[in-house]
């Protein structure tokens, strides 16, 4: 043999021999936890690379975003991290949002609060917030035109804990607070409101020309992330946590911020947030003792005794988010099928989602039949979404097709009578046209490969041919985009990057983004005139009706196929740690976390 | 008539030698093993499911993860699927993908191979360096980059595997072949008019079989064994299809769980299999190698 095949079949019996005894072996040791530090492990294959509590695109990642947070508190902190969905005054810089009756501005009251070098905080602070994303919309990532800051039209002073910030026009106060002056961060104007390293500190955010200036530093600043721990930039922070190491490899550790004036006291003084490469080398660390707070797949839930056994509890982090495969309604084969709403209704009565919550994902999925998240109790939840207009059952979806002019042809259905008659095929559908799509579905999880293999085969009893095609996310979400017929990427028909949930909402779960015509992630190029009219109404009408009708709307028209809601991640925390209730918005609060034996 | 008789004692000759082969390659009684280990997995595979018929087409979530019993020889999987029936299944694409693509190999790595030998000079040395360039990148290497770019079926994946795998096949079949070009058969050949074409077709590829064959079962064992690596990874064949390296990767995850039917029956299958295949291309060069011959 040479050596190339000597190494391969080595390789191959190592292989093999190796996962042969993995499964025979059992459990790690389990090591003591210091009382006055924490380890926490991020999500596998991410690596912290941004302090600076404004989001751009290149650096847009919700731990990213959980690590400012605990350095520079948001003006209203509203998150989930109090068990429900609301306003936590506690992290917040604001204790007060007072509307006009007019519904058309606003006055906030800040608290009395002080920077960790003593100064107070005051509105110009937020005022220095405001000027810069008002100058440099375009690079934050939070910015959806028409949307904040276009809707926001004056910044005024009251006094050092008092502002007024006017709209356009009325909007629902419920969702200016949860998804536009959640984005709010007041920043240390006194220190930061420079044109470079060099430069004094001065009001240069006031004029545009000065606020991109300032945008410029902040940013060049923030890139270095081997300055993070030195540079004195980072160092005036209002949160309860300070930057004590920052490793470009990952390794993050936090510590107490000793002037912290705030509601949300630290509980632990020092928090390793440590960065893995791969699932399994989280599973390894947390096997071995090395981390007290971390994670497991869901597939890992029939072991969870071992996990007890070694002094962890395992609980499942249920995400404010929703999970769907959007339809290409413009793809030239197979759109003109998809626009028909009876095909949609046989496509989703084809998944038996409750089978697909239970077994596929251990239970630790909820299921899902519209835009509004169903992992938690809320008010946006309407009834008819809730109670699932279109139950599984692959018989009645069989008789959708056939009573519209499809019959069986060799298990796959076809259109053999064409035309826009009731019992016909519909607009735009050719006879003998097959109904048989193919889904581009992110790999890399068994858990997604194994409910892709359960809808493929509902579907076939269905008589819909359904073929799965994998690819990375990143690969899924570039071949996948907004498309016209005639462009040649319009060849996908369906998509999926949901493994750990396809959107996660701010608090208020609106689908402008959506679900609008035209919206920037309306992937599939969905379009109803009505599903607009309530998307709108749901931004700006006080009552919870507005969006419980564009709940209603949606879980019958079907913009996308439905499906199970999976947890965020299925959380492993050590026991004695307690104190904090895990965040749907999917943010971590280090502050909330104690040792409490 | 004079190249009838002239042929006929040659003829002979080889077939004498193959039988002398034949009988070396009896002898030897690990190829033999090797031999019976893979005709009991083609039967397996191919026959199997005639005689112990399961769905492999569609899934049943209230049948998962059972444990083997009566109904379940080997279990069931994460999705229902009989686990033996699995192993049948995943097993004819496996066994198929890699004797195609292991031909396949064989076949691109022999032509290169034979025309570079024999043409010799600048074509010999533009071809090779081609081949050294090659065997330069690792195969797996340019099997993920490319099943990250495509999700290839599973005459795209024998396709793929032969393209990448015929580089070894290639030096091999050209050592062959510039020992054999200045036999005097071949220039004989040449000095009485045949074509180049004949002269390698009639002369250098026949005279090569011993080394194309030996180098066909360890580039098929090879083929095997790259599937797996790709299906492991998850990038083999699309489901309902799998492959013993797929039922690997799924089955890893339940490494953890105690579900060692769906870890042990599929590693076990490309231990054996591959190792047959070595064993028998072992014993296939011995049996060739005149110098061993007593």
């Amino acid at each position: 043999m040479n050596h190339a095949r000597t190494g391969l079949v080595a390789g191959a019996v190592l292989s093999a021999g190796t996962l042969l005894l993995a499964g025979c072996s059992g459990s790690g040791d389990t090591s003591s936890t210091s009382r006055d530090s924490i380890n926490y492990a991020l999500p596998a294959n991410f690596t912290p690379n941004w302090i600076l509590p404004i989001g751009t695109a290149a650096h847009l990642n919700t731990n990213n975003r959980s690590i400012a947070d605990s350095l520079w508190e948001r003006l209203v902190a509203y998150d989930g991290s109090t068990g429900k969905i609301a306003w936590n005054k506690k992290a917040s810089i604001a204790t007060a949002a007072d509307f006009a009756a007019d519904g058309k501005s606003v006055t906030f009251t800040l608290g009395n609060r002080t920077w960790s070098d003593g100064k107070p905080i005051t509105s110009r602070d937020v005022e220095f917030w405001f000027n810069l994303i008002k100058a440099n919309k375009e690079q934050w990532a939070g910015y959806t035109p028409g949307q904040s800051p276009d809707n926001w039209t004056a910044f005024k002073t009251v006094d050092d804990t008092h502002f007024t910030i006017t709209f356009d026009k009325a909007y629902n106060p419920q969702w200016m607070l949860a998804n536009e002056f959640s984005e709010i961060t007041p920043l240390p104007q006194h220190v930061w409101d420079r044109t470079d390293a060099s430069a004094e500190v001065s009001d240069a955010d006031r004029t545009a020309a000065g606020a991109k200036k300032v945008w410029t530093y902040l940013n060049t600043a923030a890139k270095n992330i081997a300055g993070y721990e030195k540079d004195a930039l980072w160092k005036t922070i209002s949160g309860p946590y300070a930057v004590k190491s920052f490793s470009t490899s990952g390794k993050v550790v936090l510590t107490a911020n000793k002037k912290y004036d705030g509601g949300e006291k630290p509980g632990i003084a020092t928090v390793n947030l440590l960065p893995f490469t791969t699932t399994d080398a989280e599973k390894n660390a947390l096997r071995s003792g090395g981390v007290d707070y971390g994670y497991i797949e869901a597939t890992d839930l029939d072991q969870k005794e071992q996990f007890t056994a070694q002094g962890y509890a395992v609980k499942p982090w249920s995400g404010w988010a929703i999970t769907y495969m959007p339809y290409n309604f413009n793809n030239p084969a197979m759109g003109a099928v998809f626009k028909q709403l009876y095909a949609r209704q046989a496509v989703q009565r084809s998944i038996d989602q409750t089978s697909l919550a239970k077994v596929i994902f251990n239970g630790t999925a909820v299921t899902g039949y519209g835009p509004i998240p169903q992992g938690q109790a809320s008010d946006f939840l309407s009834p008819a979404q809730k109670d699932n207009p279109y139950p599984f059952s692959t018989s009645a979806a069989r008789e959708l097709l056939t009573a519209h002019g499809w019959s069986e042809q060799g298990g796959v259905m076809v259109c053999a009578e064409p035309g826009t008659g009731d019992s016909q095929c519909g607009e735009g559908v050719d006879k003998g046209t097959k109904f048989e799509m193919e889904v581009l579905s992110q790999s890399g999880s068994t858990v997604t490969d194994n409910m892709m293999s359960a809808i493929q085969s509902s579907l076939a009893k269905t008589g819909i041919k359904f073929s799965i095609k994998t690819a990375p996310v990143n690969s899924v979400l570039s071949q996948t985009p907004q498309c016209t017929a005639s462009q040649s990427l319009c060849k996908w028909q369906l998509s999926f990057f949901g493994t750990a949930g396809s959107w996660y909402f701010s608090a208020f779960p609106t689908g402008d983004s959506l679900f609008q015509t035209k919206g920037g992630s309306n992937f599939g190029n969905y379009s109803n005139p009505d599903v607009d009219k309530l998307i709108t109404a749901s931004t700006t009408s006080t009552s919870t009706q507005a969006i419980q009708d564009y709940s209603a709307a949606l879980a019958k028209d079907l913009p996308v196929i439905w499906l199970p809601e999976p947890v965020y991640q299925v959380s492993v925390v050590k026991n004695g740690l307690g104190g904090f209730t895990q965040d749907s918005l999917a943010n971590f609060h280090p502050a909330q976390w104690k040792w409490t034996n | 008539m004079s190249a009838v008789l002239n042929t006929s004692p040659a003829a002979e000759t080889v077939v004498a030698g193959y039988r002398l082969s034949l009988r070396r390659f009896a002898r030897n009684r690990l190829a033999v093993a090797g031999l019976v280990v893979v005709v009991l997995f083609l039967l397996f595979c191919f026959v199997g499911p005639l005689l112990y018929e399961t769905d492999q087409t569609h899934t049943d979530l209230t049948q998962v993860n059972l444990a083997p019993s009566g109904a379940h020889l080997l279990g069931t999987d994460a999705v229902g699927h009989d686990e033996l029936g699995r192993l049948m299944y995943g097993g004819k694409v496996s066994l198929l993908v890699g004797l195609a693509a292991g031909l396949l190999a064989t076949v691109i790595g022999t032509l290169w191979g034979a025309v570079a030998g024999y043409a010799g000079g600048w074509v010999d040395a533009v071809m090779m360096r081609v081949v050294d360039a090659g065997i330069a990148i690792p195969a797996l290497f340019i099997l993920l980059v490319v099943s990250a770019v495509t999700s290839p079926g599973t005459l795209g994946l024998v396709v793929i595997l032969g393209l990448v795998s015929w580089l070894v096949p290639s030096r091999l079949v050209r050592a062959e072949t510039l020992t054999l070009k200045g036999r005097d058969y071949v220039l004989t050949l040449r000095a009485t008019g045949g074509t180049h074409g004949r002269a390698v077709t009639r002369h250098i590829l026949p005279n090569s079989v011993s080394t194309i064959v030996v180098a066909a079962t360890f580039q098929i064992a090879d083929a095997i064994l790259l599937i797996a690596y790709v299906s492991y990874l998850g990038l083999g064949v699309r489901p309902p299809s799998t492959d013993w390296g797929g039922m690997l990767s799924t089955g890893l995850t339940a490494a953890y769980s105690g579900r060692w039917w769906l870890i042990v029956p599929p590693g076990l299958a490309i231990i054996l299999v591959v190792c047959a295949f070595n064993a028998i291309g072992d014993g296939l060069r011995d049996a060739f190698d005149v110098r061993g011959r007593g």
